[in-house]
């Protein structure tokens, strides 16, 4: 079959997309959900919602706020488990008209090695993409994202099991995220997902209690695509895989941002929930773009926004 | 519909005009859109989704609350952010909706003698079963509560199909004084019940509905995200065993008796005696 927009097109490890577009795990279920009204075919992939060894309730309601510019979730990684997920689940993605990338989470590494292997050995299930943003059980709940030699067990346990394209989806609630990137490049590592959601909270000031029923929360939309940019552009410096930058992405102009800081791809989570038709309005305007401004490929933007300071006199570490 | 497999009325984005604008009280307002297909395919109890023309925000869970014709109309209070920009909406403006979703108020049954339970902007969410009951035969008692008397909107559409009126405020100013739950459970038992308004107060519902030995059909309501079944962000406890329990390993399998189902794609409207919260 003929590309039919080349310009778009893109690679992540061995994963080959269509377009540079990926819906964020957790926020588009299956794709099923959205596919009475949207045109899954002009999208690059679905990264499902993130799947545990046993089954888990999730958290108690609300699970869901809205805040200024974003979204606090706090869903709990509600799933049926990875036997029954691959029993009564997997089967409906097949033929689906984009790719599928698979999303794990763990409590232990052991947790990741095991549903991994599992997942990855299916047919439906293209790339393999590891949320990294769990408490870690055995080290007093530590989230295994936010240690770098922590993050490379997982990885590495992970990329034992599969060939397949692994994608290491990046935490933000960390000092400093590039070292992570780093050691997720190391231990095996095709292409990073940068960044997952933003610890918040909300309180009900009527009531004088947490308005999330988990008490904290993933900030997700607008109010942290800064944090996101900032995140990609500081991570392409020092890695050479690919990268999914996330968070907050509505528009062209954000899109762009995004490439421009060094991603090879984007994933659009909130902004579904705003209107299901952006994804397939990306794709045409980014078509647009590249069009009128005369650029062969997505591929050619990217990371283009990488400058010296040209006079440095900041000082370090802060920019107010 | 519960109970029921779903119908084959896929919901689509609709690009819809505001024919009517009316504030029929302090801040509660009812759009009427030129919505064709949508008003084709509603079905009582359902929901849509309306994308913010600013597109700065998620879009908002109402209910379609009247379908006619090429018509659908939705009924909402000025509660926050979105409900303001879309109360800032005039005629001839364009609003884009996705819907219709969700599963609703099942009204077939030969219950002769229903009751409906409305608390505030719950209203919205019971006309179309009102009316569906009432073109079946039924006698439909509405019990319509809200803080006061003016928040009691459009109470005269459900007298002149038909609906006999039991009303009540919290301060007393139009009908009993209290809630519409202690008119209900003093009234003649129903054979049916439906009802949509605060979890409290559907909550209530479900007790009375208990003590009378008849089945009630909740509409809830819970922050939405997608609204579409793709976050799990709107859910509700509900019995593994339900037949709107979502797909979940029952507890001899590890998984668990008690489940939580999405509001916005399982429901809006649940069985009150498979509910488990
Ligand atoms: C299936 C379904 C159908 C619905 N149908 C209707 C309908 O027909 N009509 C209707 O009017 N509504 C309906 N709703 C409810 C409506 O979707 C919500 O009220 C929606 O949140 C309004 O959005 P908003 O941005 O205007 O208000 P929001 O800003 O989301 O506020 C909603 C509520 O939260 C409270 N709140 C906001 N911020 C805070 C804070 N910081 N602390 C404490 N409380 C806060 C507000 O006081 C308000 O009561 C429905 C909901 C569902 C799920
Ligand atoms: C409701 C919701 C559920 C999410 N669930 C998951 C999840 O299960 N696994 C995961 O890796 N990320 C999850 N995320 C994070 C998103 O995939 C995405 O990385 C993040 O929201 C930032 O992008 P956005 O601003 O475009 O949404 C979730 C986000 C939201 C809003
Ligand atoms: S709002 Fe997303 S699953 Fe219900």
């Amino acid at each position: 079959m003929v590309n039919p927009q080349p310009a778009l097109a893109i690679k992540l490890g061995k994963l080959e997309l269509a377009y540079p577009t990926l819906m964020g795990s957790g926020c588009y279920g299956s794709g099923e959900e959205f596919a009475p009204f949207v045109d899954l075919s002009k999208i690059g992939a679905i990264v499902l919602k993130s799947v545990t060894r046993l089954p888990r309730l999730g958290n108690p309601t609300p699970r869901l706020v809205q805040t200024p510019a974003g979204m606090l979730n706090a869903i709990g990684l509600q799933n049926p488990g990875i036997e029954w997920y691959l029993e009564h689940e997997l089967h409906k993605y097949a033929g689906r008209p984009c790719k599928i990338v698979g999303s794990i989470a763990g409590f232990e590494i052991d947790d990741y090695a095991y549903v991994c292997e599992r997942l990855a050995a299916r047919d439906e299930i293209e790339a393999i993409e590891l949320n990294v943003s769990c408490p870690n059980v055995a080290q007093e709940g530590e989230t295994f994202g936010c240690d770098p030699d922590l993050t490379a067990r997982v990885v590495e346990a992970a990329r034992a099991t599969t060939n397949k394209t692994l994608i290491v989806k990046l935490s933000p609630n960390v000092t400093d995220i590039v070292a992570v990137a780093r050691q997720a490049e190391n231990s095996g590592a095709d292409a990073l997902a940068v960044i997952n959601t933003v610890r918040g909270m909300a309180i009900d000031v009527e009531t004088w209690r947490p308005r999330l029923g988990n008490i904290t929360g993933g900030l997700s939309g607008p109010a942290i695509r800064p944090i996101a940019v900032l995140a990609v552009y500081e991570i392409a410096q020092v890695v050479s895989i690919p990268i999914v930058g996330q968070g907050g992405i509505e528009t062209l102009a954000d899109a762009l941002e995004f490439f421009l800081a060094g991603a090879t791809a984007i994933s659009i989570g909130t902004a579904n929930f705003t209107d299901p038709r952006i994804p397939e309005r990306l794709v045409a305007e980014l078509q647009a773009y590249l069009t009128r401004r005369n650029i062969g490929s997505i591929q050619e933007i990217v990371g283009r926004a990488h400058v010296e300071i040209a006079t440095a006199h900041q000082y370090e570490g802060d920019e107010g | 519909m519960i109970g029921m497999t779903m119908l084959d009325l896929r919901p689509r984005v609709a690009a819809t005009t505001i024919l009517e604008r009316r504030e029929l009280a302090d801040g509660v307002i009812l759009l009427t859109l030129h919505a064709p297909e949508l008003a084709d395919a509603t079905q009582p109890g359902q929901y849509l989704m309306a994308i913010p023309p600013s597109g700065e925000a998620a879009a908002t869970a109402l209910a379609v609350y009247e379908a006619e014709g090429k018509r659908a109309s939705i009924l909402f209070f000025v509660t926050g952010k979105r409900t303001r920009e879309l109360a800032n909406l005039a005629c001839g403006d364009q609003l884009d909706v996705v819907g219709p979703l969700g599963n609703g108020f099942d009204c077939s049954g030969d219950a002769d003698d229903v009751a409906i339970v409305a608390g505030g902007v719950g209203i919205a969410s019971v006309w179309l079963c009102a009316r569906e009951l009432l073109r079946r035969g039924a006698h439909v008692r509405l019990f319509y509560g809200a803080r006061t008397a003016e928040l009691l909107v459009e109470t005269q559409r459900f007298a002149d199909a038909g609906c006999e009126l039991v009303l009540a405020t919290d301060d007393g100013t139009r009908g009993e004084r209290g809630f519409v739950t202690d008119a209900l459970v003093g009234a003649r038992k129903p054979e049916a019940i439906y009802a949509c308004g605060p979890s409290p107060m559907l909550r209530r519902v479900g007790e009375i509905a208990n003590g009378f030995g008849v089945r009630a059909q909740l509409s809830l309501e819970e922050t939405f995200g997608c609204g579409v079944g793709g976050c799990w962000g709107c859910v509700v406890p509900l019995t593994n065993a339900s037949a709107q329990a979502p797909n979940f390993p029952p507890a001899e399998r590890g998984g668990s008796d008690v489940v939580y189902a999405r509001i916005c794609k399982e429901g809006p409207v649940f069985w009150a005696h498979e509910l488990r919260w």
